[in-house]
C-alpha cells in the first residue's frame, strides 16, 4: 500500500498509465473575478483501475474531469491520454479523440430523450460511423443487466437504470479510460449502490479504466485508488485506501 | 411581481429578438405603404385644378359636336374656353419619330387659360406653335425651335415648338398645340370637359346636354376620383401586409410556445411561491404588450426613414411623385396594429402556459423535451376545412363564381395548416428515407419532427409565402400565354411596311432586315388593285412566311381576298353590304377582273392579302409593295418604330405593326409580376425570421444535449451540418408542399379567372420562376439556420454540460 501526500504523482509501479496531467491549471474570467479551478495539477492515473476522484464541492472536481476528458481546453499545462497529448488537438481532431478513446457518464441527463437506451447505448458507434461488435454489445447489455430495457425511452427507465443505461454506452466502444461526474449524485442509497457495483465490476470483469468524480465516502469506497482534491489542487493520491486512511486524508485537508 | 418581469425580460431579450424583428418588419411594411401611396396621392392630386384655375366653370361632355359648338360658342361671344383632353399620336422631325405615341393637348392662345408654367420661350399666339414638356422634351431631345410632326397621312399637322413648360402630372400633357391643330387629329382625340370661362346659362345654350358645374366642385371630383384610384392601389398592398402579418403571428405564436415551454420551470416555481394564475397570465401578457410596443415603435420608425428613402428615389425618375410626409393616423393604425397582432399572437401559449401546475417544479428536471401532438378535434376540423374547401373550390370551378374559389382557397389552406402537425412531420419522416442516410442526416430528421406542431407552425409560415407566390406567378404565367395568343390574334405582324400607291425598292428588304432589332425580314411582291372605288395594295402571301407570329399565318387560299376592317369600312355602302352579307368584291388590276371571296381581319397594314397564286392571274408582273419583320424578344419597341419610320418615310410607305403594344403588354404582365413577387418577398423574409428563431431557440433548448452528443464523439461540423440539414428539411418541406398547394390554387384560379374570360385558357406552369422560388426559399431555410448552427457549434461540450 503506498501513500503520497500533498502533490502526490505516485504510480503504483508496474502499471501503465492511462490518463495524465503535468502542471494544469483552468482559471475561469479574468481580473478580479478570476476563478482559479485548477491550480497546477500533476496526476497520473492507472490504468486498469477504478480511481474515484474526491473533494468537497467547489473544489475543481469537475473541471479535472472535463480536463483530462478533452472537453474543455485547459488554461496551461498539459493533459495526456492514451499516450497522446491533448494540448496539439484542435476541436475536430480531439473530438474524434474521444470518440476513439474515451466514454462517459454523467450525474443527470445522460441520455438523449428521444433515443431508446438501445440506441443510446449505440449512439458513440453510431455518431463514428463504426460498425457495432455484437459480442460486445451482448456482453455489456448481460454485465449491466438492460436486456429486457433496450426498447424504452429515457422517460420510462428509473435513474439508476439510466445510469446503467449511460454506462453501458460509455462502456461499448472499449474506450482506453471512462470518465464518471457524480454518477449517483441524483440516485437512492440503493440504486447508487448498484451502479457502482456495475462500475467496480467493469474494470474487474471487462478491464476497462475507470476515472469517477464524487464528493460521496460511500462512493470512493468502490474505487481502488483515491485522488483527493482541495481548492484547485491534488492533495492527496491514496492506492487501495482503507476507510481510515480515507476519512484521514479528507478530513487532514479539509481543517 | 414587477421585480420577476423585469428580470425575466432581461435575461429573455435575445430569445424576443426574432419576434421583434418580424412585428417590426409587419409595421414597416404598413407604414412604407402608406408613405408611398400618400407621396403618390399629394404628387397627383396637387395641381388637378390648375388647367382651370382661369375658368369659372367646367362642362364635361363627352360628344365631339358639343365640343365643337362650345368652342366655337367661345369664339363667337369672347368667353375663354380651353378644351381638356387629348389626342395620342406619333410624333417626328424630319422623318425621324421621335416617340410612337405622345399625348397632345390643348394650348390656349387666350393668355387667362394659359395655366402651364413657362420655363422657357413664349407661349403660342397663333396656330402652328407649341408648348412641350419640359421632362419630356429633355428625355426625346426636343428643343426650342424644333419643327415636329404630329400624326400620320392626312390629319399630320406641323408645329414649331415656341415654349417649355413644366406641368403636373394627373392634368399635364407631353405637348400642347392650338385647338386648330389639335382639333384636326380627331382620330384619337378625346376630349372630356371644356373649361368654360363664360356663364353656366352661356354653356347649357352651348352644349345642353352637357353638365356644368363650378369649377372648384369638378376640381374636388377629380381628386376625390384619383385618391379613390391610389386607395385601390393602397388596398392591394395592404393584402400583402396582411399576409405577412399573418406570418408574423404565426412566428411571433411559435416564439412565446417555445419560450414558454422552456419556461415552464419557472412558472411552476412561481406558482409554488404563491404567484396565482391571474397574476402569472398578467405578468406574461405585460411582457408581450411590451415587446409588441418595442417592437412596433421599431417598425414605425424603420419603415418611416425606409419610406422616406424610397419616396426619395422613386422622386428621381418620376417628377409627379409628392414629398414623403409620415400620416399620424395612418402611422398611428400602423403601431397599434404591430402591438395588437404581438398581444393576439401571445393569447393562446400564454393560456397553456399559466395552466402549469406548482407540482412541475418539483418533478425532476428531466431537460427541456417538450413533445406536442395534434389533438383530435384539430384533426377533426382539418378534415372538416379540407372537405370543405375543396367543396368550395369545385363549385367555384363549376360555377366561375369569384367568392367561391376565395372561400375555398381560404378555408382549405387553414385545413393545411391545421393538419400541418401530421403532415409535416410525415414528410419530412418520407425526405429521411433518401438514399445516403447517416447518423447527421437521422439527428436532423428526429430533431425536425419531436415536436410537431412546432415544426409545423415554423413550416406553415414559410408555407404561406411560397403556396402564394406559386399561386400568383403561375396564374400570371397561364394569363400571360392567353395574352400571347391573343396579341398573336390581333398583332400577327411586329412590324410591316407597306406601299401606298408606288412599289418599293427592291433594296428596302435588306436594309429593314439590317435594323437594329429585327429578327427577320420578308418583302412581299404585290400590285395596286382598286376595290370599289379605294386604291390599294394587293399583297401576295404563300405558305411560311417565317415573320408571321402565331398559329395562324396569315397566308389565304387561292380565290379569296383579306381585307382589312378599316378598308371595307371604307367602301361606298353598296359594296360594303356586299362584303358584310355575301362576302364577295371584285378587285380591278389594270383592266383585269376579278371577284373573289373576302374575308376580314386586321393587324397587317393597309393592303389586301391574296395567295401567290390569285395574285398572278391579277398582274403577272408583281412588284415589291410591303415588307413584314419580325422583332427580337427584348427588342426596345420605341427604338425599332423610329428606326423603321425612318426607312418607311424614305419609301414614302406606311408603318404599321403590333410590336409596341405586345411589348406594352408583356410590361405591364413583367411589373405586375415583379410587384406581386416583392411584396410576397417581405412574407417570405419574416418566415425565414421565424425558421432563424426556431432553430435559435431550439438550439438554447438543446444545448445540453448538444452537449452529451459533442462529449460523445459528434464533432462541431456534424454539428453545423445536422443543424443545416434540419434548416433545410424544414424549408424544403414547406417548398414543396407549398409549390403543390399553390399550383393547385392556381389551377383553380385560372379555371375561375382566366378561362371565363378567354376560352380554351391553358394552364401553364413556369417551371423556371417556380425552380427560382424553390431554390431562393430551400436555400434561404439553409442560409437561416448559419447563426444558431455556428452558436451551437461554439459551446464546448463542458460548458454546455454545466448549464443548469
Ligand atoms: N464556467 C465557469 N465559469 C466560471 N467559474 C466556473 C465555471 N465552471 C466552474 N467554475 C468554478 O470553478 C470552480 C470548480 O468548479 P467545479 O469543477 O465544477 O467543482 P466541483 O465539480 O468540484 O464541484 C468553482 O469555484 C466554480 O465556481
Ligand atoms: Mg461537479
Amino acid at each position: 500500500m503506498t501513500t503520497t501526500l500533498d502533490t502526490g504523482t505516485g504510480t503504483p509501479t508496474g502499471t501503465a498509465t492511462a490518463a495524465s496531467a503535468r502542471g494544469l491549471t483552468r482559471t475561469y474570467g479574468d481580473g478580479d473575478s478570476t476563478v482559479h479551478a485548477l491550480r497546477g495539477v500533476d496526476l497520473d492515473l492507472p490504468a486498469g483501475r477504478f480511481t474515484a476522484i474526491m473533494g468537497p464541492s467547489g473544489s475543481g472536481k469537475s473541471t479535472l474531469m472535463h480536463c483530462l476528458a478533452g472537453l474543455d481546453a485547459a488554461t496551461s499545462g498539459t493533459v495526456t491520454v492514451a499516450g497522446r497529448d491533448l494540448a496539439g488537438l484542435d476541436d475536430t481532431a480531439l473530438t474524434l479523440f474521444r470518440r476513439e478513446h474515451i466514454g462517459f457518464v454523467f450525474q443527470a441527463f445522460n441520455l438523449l430523450p428521444m433515443l431508446t437506451a438501445g440506441q443510446n447505448i449505440l449512439l458513440p458507434l453510431e455518431l463514428a460511423g463504426r460498425a457495432v461488435d455484437r459480442d460486445r454489445y451482448d456482453q455489456v447489455v448481460a454485465v449491466l443487466g438492460l436486456a429486457d430495457r433496450l426498447g424504452h425511452l429515457p422517460s420510462q427507465l428509473s435513474g439508476g437504470q439510466q445510469q446503467r443505461v449511460a454506462i453501458a454506452r460509455a462502456l461499448v466502444t472499449q474506450p482506453d479510460i471512462v470518465f464518471a461526474d457524480e454518477p449517483t449524485g441524483n440516485l437512492d442509497s440503493e440504486a447508487s449502490a448498484e451502479v457502482l457495483g456495475h462500475l467496480r465490476r467493469s474494470v474487474r470483469e471487462l478491464g476497462m479504466t475507470v476515472v469517477m468524480v464524487t464528493h460521496e465516502l460511500d462512493a470512493a469506497a468502490y474505487a481502488d485508488d483515491v485522488v483527493v482534491i482541495h481548492d484547485g489542487a491534488v492533495t492527496a493520491h491514496l492506492t487501495d485506501p482503507g476507510q481510515d486512511q480515507l476519512v484521514a486524508a479528507l478530513r487532514g485537508r479539509v481543517a | 411581481m414587477r421585480t420577476v418581469l423585469v428580470a425575466s425580460m432581461r435575461h429573455h431579450t435575445r430569445r424576443y429578438v426574432a419576434a421583434s424583428v418580424a412585428v417590426a418588419i409587419g409595421v414597416a411594411f404598413i407604414v412604407v405603404v402608406g408613405m408611398l401611396t400618400g407621396a403618390t396621392r399629394s404628387g397627383l392630386t396637387a395641381d388637378v385644378g390648375a388647367p382651370v384655375r382661369g375658368a369659372d366653370h367646367v362642362v364635361s361632355t363627352s360628344t365631339t359636336e358639343e365640343v365643337d359648338r362650345l368652342v366655337e360658342a367661345a369664339a363667337d361671344s369672347g368667353v375663354p374656353a380651353l378644351t381638356l383632353g387629348y389626342a395620342m399620336e406619333p410624333v417626328t422631325r424630319d422623318g425621324v419619330q421621335l416617340a410612337a405615341t405622345v399625348d397632345v393637348a390643348e394650348a390656349s392662345l387666350d393668355p387667362r387659360l394659359q395655366w402651364q408654367q413657362l420655363e422657357d420661350g413664349r407661349f403660342p399666339a397663333a396656330a402652328g406653335e407649341a408648348l412641350a414638356d419640359v421632362n419630356r422634351a429633355k428625355s426625346n431631345d426636343v428643343r426650342l425651335g424644333d419643327v415636329v410632326r404630329v400624326g400620320t397621312g392626312d390629319a399630320a399637322v406641323d408645329v414649331e415648338v415656341v415654349g417649355m413648360v413644366d406641368s403636373p402630372a394627373a392634368m399635364g400633357a407631353s405637348l400642347y398645340v392650338p385647338w386648330h391643330d389639335l382639333r384636326r387629329l380627331e382620330d384619337t382625340l378625346w376630349v372630356h370637359a371644356v373649361a368654360w370661362g363664360g356663364s353656366a346659362a352661356e354653356a347649357r345654350t352651348a352644349a345642353p346636354d352637357a353638365t356644368v358645374e363650378p369649377a372648384a366642385d369638378w376640381v374636388a371630383a377629380r381628386q376625390a376620383e384619383i385618391s379613390r384610384g391610389v386607395d385601390v392601389i393602397a388596398i392591394m398592398a395592404l393584402l400583402f401586409v396582411a399576409i405577412a402579418l399573418f406570418v408574423g403571428v404565426l412566428v411571433i405564436t411559435n416564439t412565446f410556445s417555445i419560450l414558454f415551454a422552456q419556461r415552464m420551470r419557472d412558472f411552476a416555481l412561481l406558482r409554488c411561491v404563491g404567484v396565482t394564475r391571474r397574476q402569472l397570465r398578467r405578468a406574461i401578457r405585460l411582457e408581450a404588450l411590451a415587446l409588441g410596443l418595442v417592437a412596433a415603435g421599431v417598425g414605425v420608425v424603420l419603415g418611416a426613414l425606409a419610406g422616406a428613402g424610397l419616396v426619395a428615389l422613386v422622386r428621381r425618375w418620376f417628377t409627379d411623385m409628392g414629398p414623403a410626409a409620415v400620416d399620424p393616423v395612418w402611422t398611428g393604425s400602423a403601431f397599434a396594429v404591430g402591438t395588437l397582432v404581438t398581444l393576439g399572437a401571445a393569447w393562446l401559449p400564454t393560456r397553456t402556459a399559466t395552466r402549469v401546475l406548482p407540482l412541475a417544479a418539483l418533478r425532476p428536471d428531466t431537460g427541456v423535451d417538450v413533445r406536442s401532438a395534434a389533438g383530435r378535434w384539430r384533426l377533426g376540423l382539418a378534415a372538416l376545412c379540407l372537405s370543405g374547401g375543396t367543396a368550395l373550390l369545385a363549385l367555384a370551378v363549376a360555377g366561375s363564381s369569384l367568392p367561391a374559389m376565395l372561400a375555398g382557397g381560404v378555408v382549405s389552406f387553414v385545413g393545411v395548416l391545421l393538419v400541418g402537425p401530421v403532415l409535416v412531420p410525415w414528410l419530412i419522416r418520407l425526405a429521411d428515407r433518401l438514399p445516403a442516410s447517416g447518423p447527421v442526416r437521422r439527428l436532423a430528421t428526429g430533431n425536425a419532427v419531436r415536436n410537431p406542431r412546432r415544426t409545423a407552425t415554423t413550416a406553415a409560415s414559410l408555407l404561406v409565402g411560397v403556396t402564394l407566390t406559386t399561386a400568383i406567378l403561375t396564374g400570371l404565367a397561364s394569363s400571360r400565354t392567353a395574352i400571347d395568343r391573343d396579341m398573336d390574334e390581333s398583332y400577327p405582324l411586329d412590324a410591316s411596311i407597306t406601299a401606298v400607291d408606288a412599289p418599293l425598292e427592291a433594296s428596302l428588304v435588306g436594309r429593314v432586315a439590317g435594323t437594329a432589332g429585327v429578327t427577320d425580314a420578308r418583302g412581299l411582291d404585290g400590285t395596286v388593285a382598286t376595290v370599289g372605288r379605294v386604291d390599294l395594295p394587293l399583297l401576295g402571301v404563300g405558305g411560311d412566311t417565317g415573320v408571321v407570329r402565331g398559329p395562324a399565318d396569315l397566308a389565304p387560299a387561292d380565290g379569296i381576298v383579306r381585307l382589312p376592317y378599316a378598308v371595307v369600312e371604307e367602301l361606298p355602302t353598296r359594296l360594303g353590304d356586299r362584303v358584310w352579307e355575301d362576302a364577295e368584291i371584285t378587285v380591278v388590276v389594270a383592266g383585269r377582273e376579278r371577284t373573289l371571296r373576302v374575308e376580314t381581319g386586321s393587324g397587317w397594314g393597309r393592303a389586301g392579302l391574296v395567295s401567290p397564286a390569285t395574285l398572278a392571274a391579277l398582274d403577272p408582273e408583281p412588284r415589291p409593295m410591303a415588307v413584314w419583320a419580325r422583332a427580337g424578344d427584348g427588342t426596345d419597341a420605341e427604338d425599332l418604330s423610329g428606326d423603321l419610320a425612318a426607312l418607311a418615310g424614305a419609301a414614302g410607305a406606311e408603318l404599321g405593326g403590333g410590336f409596341a403594344n405586345r411589348t406594352w403588354v408583356d410590361l405591364q404582365v413583367d411589373i405586375l409580376t415583379g410587384a406581386v413577387v416583392g411584396l410576397m418577398a417581405v412574407a417570405i423574409v419574416i418566415a425565414l425570421v421565424g425558421i432563424a428563431n426556431t432553430l435559435g431557440l431550439s438550439v438554447l433548448e438543446r444545448a445540453r444535449e448538444n452537449a452529451l452528443l459533442r462529449a460523445m464523439g459528434l464533432t462541431r461540423r456534424q454539428l453545423r451540418r445536422a443543424m443545416a440539414v434540419e434548416g433545410l428539411l424544414l424549408s424544403s418541406v414547406a417548398t414543396v408542399l407549398g409549390t403543390a398547394v399553390g399550383l393547385v390554387f392556381a389551377w383553380v384560379g385560372v379555371q375561375v379567372m382566366v378561362a371565363g374570360v378567354v376560352d380554351g385558357a391553358g394552364f401553364t406552369v413556369p417551371v423556371w420562376q417556380l425552380a427560382v422560388v424553390a431554390a431562393v426559399a430551400g436555400l434561404a431555410g439553409l442560409a437561416a439556420c448559419v447563426v444558431p448552427a455556428r452558436r451551437a457549434a461554439r459551446v464546448t461540450p463542458a460548458a454546455g454540460l454545466a448549464l443548469d
